[in-house]
């Protein structure tokens, strides 16, 4: 089945988008360590990926794979997935910075080219559950997870994007039932879910839901993506869902 | 729950539920919520029939009653307020409909352990009973692989709800991280209530051994009206956002 639509108008955007997007967010990035979204979660503190050392582990849109690098110094054997070609370019940069090898593969999420059962964790920090189609990339997921595998993924609240108006403020923008629907237009856009939309498509895809970890920033945190969500509305509200799940 | 909470529900049986109980118990469909949305639209609950039920947080009990009439082998209506469970009584007698009622809050149940295969709350302990503990007692007295099926309000309408108990705003009003014990100050509303995130139902529920199966969240239907009595939020409200939330959990062998 040839990959949506909406995907390859994303990886266009992404391929374009790319080089602007590491000069801006990549000295937040660059910090030795594992974490989560626009304010740097520790997954020390959140624990959604367990152990991970001798670990075969999937990133979803990795971008420039500074997960990945940093798993590879864990002892774990990453293979970092993007669909935009310039971010990979990126990433085969910090690769031969770190002194490092490991496979990256251009491929969207919706049609992972990696055999059944190949690996131990799949993961993706705002990557390609949203800017793939998550009712594809799922199933795709639950088929590359060996059983008792782990998926974790984290993705904008929707209270976020229901309050999303440049930045997000208190009121609701638009409507819950809505938040679902299929992409429109013609340029980029990100898939959204509602929390009871996650859980049906986890459920019906084998997965027992293990955890939702609803981030905050710590206190005095400090973030480069100014534009998506603003300190003291996260501190108050949390703008970004951890969902960890668990293959049957 | 508290004693609070009694007072409230023995105040509002006297002026609304206690008249209103003997049609509910006589209603066929079974339905959920305010906007009485249909279960069988829905399918929120499993097969009941032949199953031990225990209904947390009963009220009138119309509820456990309509299991009963879809061939539960025994339903146990839990509640704190006499008030309630004596139209219960009165409507066990009148019916024919033979439900056990006892008298005890959501938190504290003496029923054993291991002995019912599904564990129901409307609008009962799912918001007046503390969730650190009635879900506990949940796990207790379900048997392994039991079920357990609660509407509560979902938790977007208690952001978006004022203090003083008015119709839900398109306005967030309190933060969502610590949110857990409510005390509302409306003239019908003037209990204490429990919330929690969706991130901490989800931690609770997999902590007392519950597999999560499903999060129903439901919108008002077409053409639905603001509820005359249970106005904490209008019908324009809830066919955008969803007002009341269906937990299905299954707890693990």
């Amino acid at each position: 089945m040839p990959i949506s639509e909406q995907a390859l108008r994303n990886r266009e955007y992404w391929d374009r988008q790319s080089d602007e997007y590491q000069a801006i967010h990549g000295p937040q990035l660059n910090v030795d360590d594992l974490v989560w979204g626009a304010w740097s979660i520790r997954e020390a503190e959140v624990g959604a990926l367990g152990e991970v050392e001798g670990k075969d582990i999937l990133e979803l849109g990795c971008g420039a794979a500074r997960w990945s690098i940093e798993l590879a110094r864990r002892g774990a054997r990453p293979v970092g997935l993007d669909s935009s070609a310039r971010q990979l370019e990126h990433a085969r940069r910090l690769l031969a910075e770190a002194g490092m090898e490991f496979p990256l593969v251009r491929a969207s999420a919706e049609e992972i080219p990696l055999p059944e059962e190949s690996f131990d964790i799949v993961f993706s920090d705002h990557g390609a559950l949203t800017w793939a189609d998550p009712h594809v990339v799922v199933p795709e997921v639950a088929r590359v997870l060996r059983a008792g595998g782990i998926l974790a993924f984290n993705v904008s609240s929707p209270l976020l994007l229901m309050c999303s108006n440049k930045g997000a403020d208190t009121r609701l923008h638009r409507s819950y039932f809505e938040l679902d629907a299929a992409p429109e237009g013609d340029g980029a856009a990100d898939y959204k879910l509602t929390d009871g939309g996650w859980i049906r498509l986890l459920r019906a895809n084998g997965f027992s839901i293990e955890a939702l970890t609803e981030l905050r920033p710590s206190e005095g945190a400090t973030t480069t993506y100014t534009d998506y969500v603003h300190y003291d509305w996260a501190r108050s509200w949390p703008g970004e869902h951890l969902w960890k799940a668990r293959k049957r | 729950m508290s004693e609070r909470n009694v007072e409230v529900w023995t105040r509002a049986n006297a002026d609304y539920t206690d008249e209103r109980a003997e049609q509910a118990w006589r209603q066929d469909e079974i339905d959920w919520g305010i906007w009485h949305v249909l279960e069988r639209e829905l399918q929120a609950l499993p097969d009941v029939s032949g199953k031990d039920v225990v209904e947390l947080g009963c009220g009138t009990a119309y509820f456990g009653a309509w299991l009963k009439k879809r061939g539960a082998n025994r339903v146990v209506g839990v509640d704190p307020t006499p008030a309630q469970l004596e139209t219960a009584g009165r409507l066990v007698e009148s019916t024919g409909i033979e439900l056990e009622l006892v008298e005890a809050f959501g938190e504290d149940v003496p029923l054993p352990d291991a002995s019912f295969d599904l564990a129901v709350s409307e609008y009962g302990a799912s918001i007046w009973a503390d969730p650190y503990k009635w879900i506990a007692e949940a796990a207790r007295l379900l048997r392994p692989r039991g079920e357990l099926v609660f509407l509560r309000n979902s938790t977007l309408v208690i952001l978006c709800s004022p203090d003083d108990g008015s119709a839900a705003r398109e306005e967030l009003q309190r933060p969502e991280f610590g949110m857990h014990r409510f005390e509302w100050q409306g003239e019908v509303d003037d209990g204490v209530e429990y919330h929690l995130s969706h991130g901490a139902w989800i931690g609770l529920l997999r902590d007392n051994g519950f597999e999560i199966l499903d999060l129903i969240e439901i919108q008002a239907p077409e053409g639905a009206e603001t509820h005359l009595r249970y106005d904490f939020v209008t019908a324009e409200w809830a066919r955008k956002w969803p007002s009341e939330e269906i937990w299905r959990a299954r707890k693990r062998a």
